[in-house]
């Protein structure tokens, strides 16, 4: 189980480095709070399983407050860091 | 061991899951797409890992705050959805058609 | 457990002393859940009980005051975990096949979805369960409809978000006004 666990979570990693290219990308500044989205889901597994493959459960609650700021931050995020100067060329 | 062999298939299942949302947010056409395939698949995907993971726990403890993380992930992914493609309309940001 | 049988019109016009006692009756419910979720963060660990019996307390007081309780129906919960784990399943299954398709099929729309569940906490709850459903995502929370954002606008979604609705419903213990079909 060690080796799967291992390889699912380097697995995960590439998937989130993949879609890191679309966050960097844009378009838009939506486009870029997807990134929220994505380590919010995607970290907590690989912390999930590094968890149970390294028997470290302090990981586990890692993975919980991982959890909880996703949320936070991805609210913050959205109602003040989308600037307007970026609503209009989103719009364009 | 019958639990190992269920495990594997969730874990390996899960990961599938998101590689189909990874997927979707390279290829999908705009940002409202896109937000389905990463919520939905994402969820879904944390939701097999996290079965997998809940057979293998030590104790019950263990598997209830796996189940704890996979609620909250589920509520904060459900909201930032919403929240970004409210927002998204707001600014307005043209949804892609066929 | 002769509460849960209690109409719900008489319910919803508290005297005193069933408000108190409807108060009183969540305030149990909801420490027994903190209690749980206590169990579960720290492990079952026996010492931390010290610590934890105050703050279940402080925690509950602080809830109850907060978000006062609400009507809910024990069975609507029960059939609603079911329903919405395997919806979300399907949902991930669906939107995972269309990413994977060499074609990509999609066809996306917006499509506006006439409230009938009455404001607040449960329209909240079921704009969130709309996004994770299949092929629907909640846009706009509107005063009078919820705008989903659909990724195949071909399909029938006026039905599928009433059923929904109808389970939402049930859960929080409302009985809908009668659908206005197509609109």
């Amino acid at each position: 189980m060690q080796t799967l666990y291992f390889t699912l979570a380097l697995f995960l990693l590439l998937n989130l480095v993949a879609g890191m290219w679309r966050v960097l990308r844009g378009p838009t500044a939506a486009d870029r709070m997807l990134a929220a989205q994505l380590f919010g889901t995607t970290s907590v597994a690989v912390l999930l399983l590094l968890a149970q493959a390294t028997d470290k459960a302090a990981l586990r609650d890692v993975a919980l407050v991982f959890a909880l700021l996703a949320a936070v931050t991805a609210i913050a995020f959205v109602r003040r860091a989308w600037s307007d100067r970026e609503t209009k060329r989103d719009a364009e | 061991m019958p639990s190992d062999l269920l495990s594997t298939v969730l874990l390996i299942a899960g990961g599938i899951f998101f590689l189909a949302g990874t997927l979707g947010l390279l290829r999908f056409p705009d940002v409202y797409t896109r937000l389905h395939a990463l919520t939905k698949a994402d969820n879904v995907g944390l939701g097999l890992v996290v079965a997998g993971l809940a057979l293998q726990a030590e104790s019950l403890a263990t598997a209830g705050k796996l189940l704890l993380i996979w609620l909250l992930v589920l509520l904060a992914g459900a909201s930032v959805a919403h929240l970004v493609a409210a927002t998204a309309r707001q600014r307005g940001i043209k949804l892609w058609k066929q | 457990m002769i509460v849960c049988t209690v109409d719900r019109r008489q319910r919803l016009e508290f005297t005193p002393r069933e408000s108190v006692f409807f108060h009183l009756r969540s305030g149990c419910l909801r420490a027994v859940l903190f209690a749980l979720m206590w169990w579960i963060l720290t492990d079952g660990a026996m010492d931390s009980w010290l610590v934890g019996t105050p703050v279940i307390l402080f925690a509950t007081v602080v809830s109850v005051v907060l978000l006062p309780p609400s009507s809910w129906s024990f069975l609507g919960v029960v059939q609603f975990v079911p329903f919405f784990l395997w919806r979300s399943l399907y949902g991930g299954v669906d939107v995972a096949r269309r990413a994977l398709h060499p074609r990509l099929p999609i066809s996306p729309g917006l499509f506006d979805h006439r409230w009938r569940l009455p404001p607040g906490l449960p329209r909240v709850f079921m704009a969130n369960i709309v996004s994770l459903l299949p092929g629907t995502l909640s846009a706009e929370l509107g005063a009078n409809c919820l705008q989903v954002h659909v990724l195949d606008e071909r399909k029938n979604f006026l039905s599928e978000l009433e059923k929904v609705e109808q389970r939402v419903a049930a859960m929080f213990d409302i009985s809908l006004p009668p659908s206005r079909g197509g609109e």
